[in-house]
């Protein structure tokens, strides 16, 4: 996103791979409050609020480690951001319940509505992706699961009884099975454009 | 070029394994052809998600685990009938503070029980054949992928009309009236499962359980969820929930 110089705020992201507890516990006393009040404020209650910061935390947390995420803004409007559309989110999904939005006006900086519609992005192809997985026959899943987790190709081979040869090629033939199914999917625009 | 070759290409082009010369076919067949670079851009998202999920597991619920304590304790600093006051008290009133707290820890565990919502993951529909033109099967996928569970259901029943025992649409038709609250209707579609062998037999008593919860019947959920053996894919999520009620 524009240049890289990371900001200030990027220490929360840090803080996120390398789990160091004090600065997440300042994540919470500093960032948490303006989104349990928003959440309570539209049908929901503190232990709602405590799911859907813990889950958006992880989502950062995932695609930093995957994407190598650098924040170069500051983090707490894109944070605020990303909890507050997430639980709208949850409240479509609940038809039971009928659903009044307090909607503030906040102004939220551009570069972060930016970066937590990437980061919303990149939930939901996890969330695709993980489906789709799912439905891959089993061979196919330990293949892959082995080839990810051993890394070392030969060692994979042996501990599956096979040569490299065929690992390598069952391998590519499990992902490219993957990347059919997800161009299949009805799903797949929403996804497409992340690439 | 088979597309096995093909997979073959992107995986040695992502594990740096090209020789010169294939490195220059696949440069030249995605220069060529969007279609080809669109799914080696694909492929090569799903390498990066592997590589990067498969692996954190650990590492990944260490830090929930971290997150979950820190939002523990901070949600109870926060909420104002935890604040501790210094109060001489006789010892006979420890043991009414006891049962006080014993009845308080009943109410906010009543009050804070799982919600459906907090459990449900709603599977994606995938009905059409390649090739094969049904404007039905399209209809029912699409209506269903785009949570519009009233057409779904029109639409699945109509496709169980030809084919009455058919586990999948049973299944999804199933999901669309639960999440509709036509929860009578649902369980109906759910035991036939149940009582069934099908592959589908295992989720719909996980959906079924999940049905029961949404109408907050909690002996009926637990009961379903205890059937649920440790070889179904629900079987984690089963043993969560069971923990929660």
């Amino acid at each position: 996103m524009g240049n890289n110089k990371a900001h200030a705020d990027h220490r929360y992201i840090e803080a996120l791979l390398t789990n160091d507890s004090l600065i997440l516990k300042e994540i919470y006393e500093k960032f948490a409050p303006k989104i349990v009040g928003y959440i309570k404020k539209n049908s929901g209650n503190e232990t709602r609020a405590q799911d859907i910061i813990q889950e958006t935390l992880i989502t950062i947390y995932k695609q930093a480690k995957e994407k190598e995420l650098i924040l170069t803004c500051p983090f707490d409007a894109y944070f605020f951001l990303l909890c507050k559309r997430k639980w709208l989110n949850e409240l479509k999904k609940n038809t039971s319940k009928e659903v009044t939005i307090n909607e503030e006006v906040v102004s939220i900086h551009d570069e972060s509505a930016g970066y937590a519609d990437e980061t919303l992005a990149f939930e939901a192809r996890n969330k695709l992706f993980a489906q789709v997985f799912d439905q891959l026959g089993k061979a196919c899943k330990e293949l892959l699961k082995a080839t990810f987790t051993i890394k070392s190709m030969e060692e994979v081979a042996l501990k599956l009884g096979q040569s490299y040869g065929y690992v390598r090629k069952k391998k590519s033939l499990c992902i490219g099975r993957l990347t059919k199914m997800v161009q299949d999917s009805p799903k797949y625009n929403q996804i497409k454009n992340l690439l | 070029m088979t597309p096995e070759e093909k997979y073959e290409l992107f995986e040695g082009k992502i594990s740096d394994e090209l020789s010169n010369k294939e490195e220059e076919t696949l440069s030249q067949m995605i220069k060529e052809n969007e279609v080809i670079a669109e799914e080696f851009r694909m492929y090569r998202e799903w390498s990066s998600y592997l590589d990067s999920n498969l692996n954190l597991e650990k590492e990944q619920s260490d830090l929930e685990h971290s997150l979950k304590e820190i939002g523990d304790s901070f949600f109870e600093e926060k909420s104002p009938e935890k604040e501790t006051r210094i109060i001489k008290i006789p010892s006979w009133a420890y043991a009414v503070a006891a049962s006080v707290a014993i009845v308080l820890g009943v109410y906010t565990f009543t009050k804070s029980g799982p919600v459906y919502n907090d459990y449900v993951t709603i599977p994606e529909l995938s009905i059409t054949e390649r090739g094969g033109e049904s404007p039905l099967l399209k209809q029912a996928e699409v209506s269903f992928n785009s949570e519009n569970y009233g057409d779904a259901e029109k639409y699945l029943s109509e496709l169980l009309k030809n084919d009455d025992a058919n586990s999948e649409y049973l299944f999804y038709l199933g999901i669309a009236l639960m999440e509709q609250n036509k929860h009578e209707k649902a369980s109906e579609v759910f035991e036939q499962l149940i009582q069934g062998s099908s592959i589908f037999m295992y989720k719909a008593t996980w959906f079924e359980a999940l049905n029961q919860l949404k109408q907050k019947n909690m002996d009926r959920c637990t009961e379903l969820l205890r059937a649920i053996p440790q070889e179904a894919e629900n079987y984690k999520q089963a043993q969560k929930l069971l923990k929660k009620l």
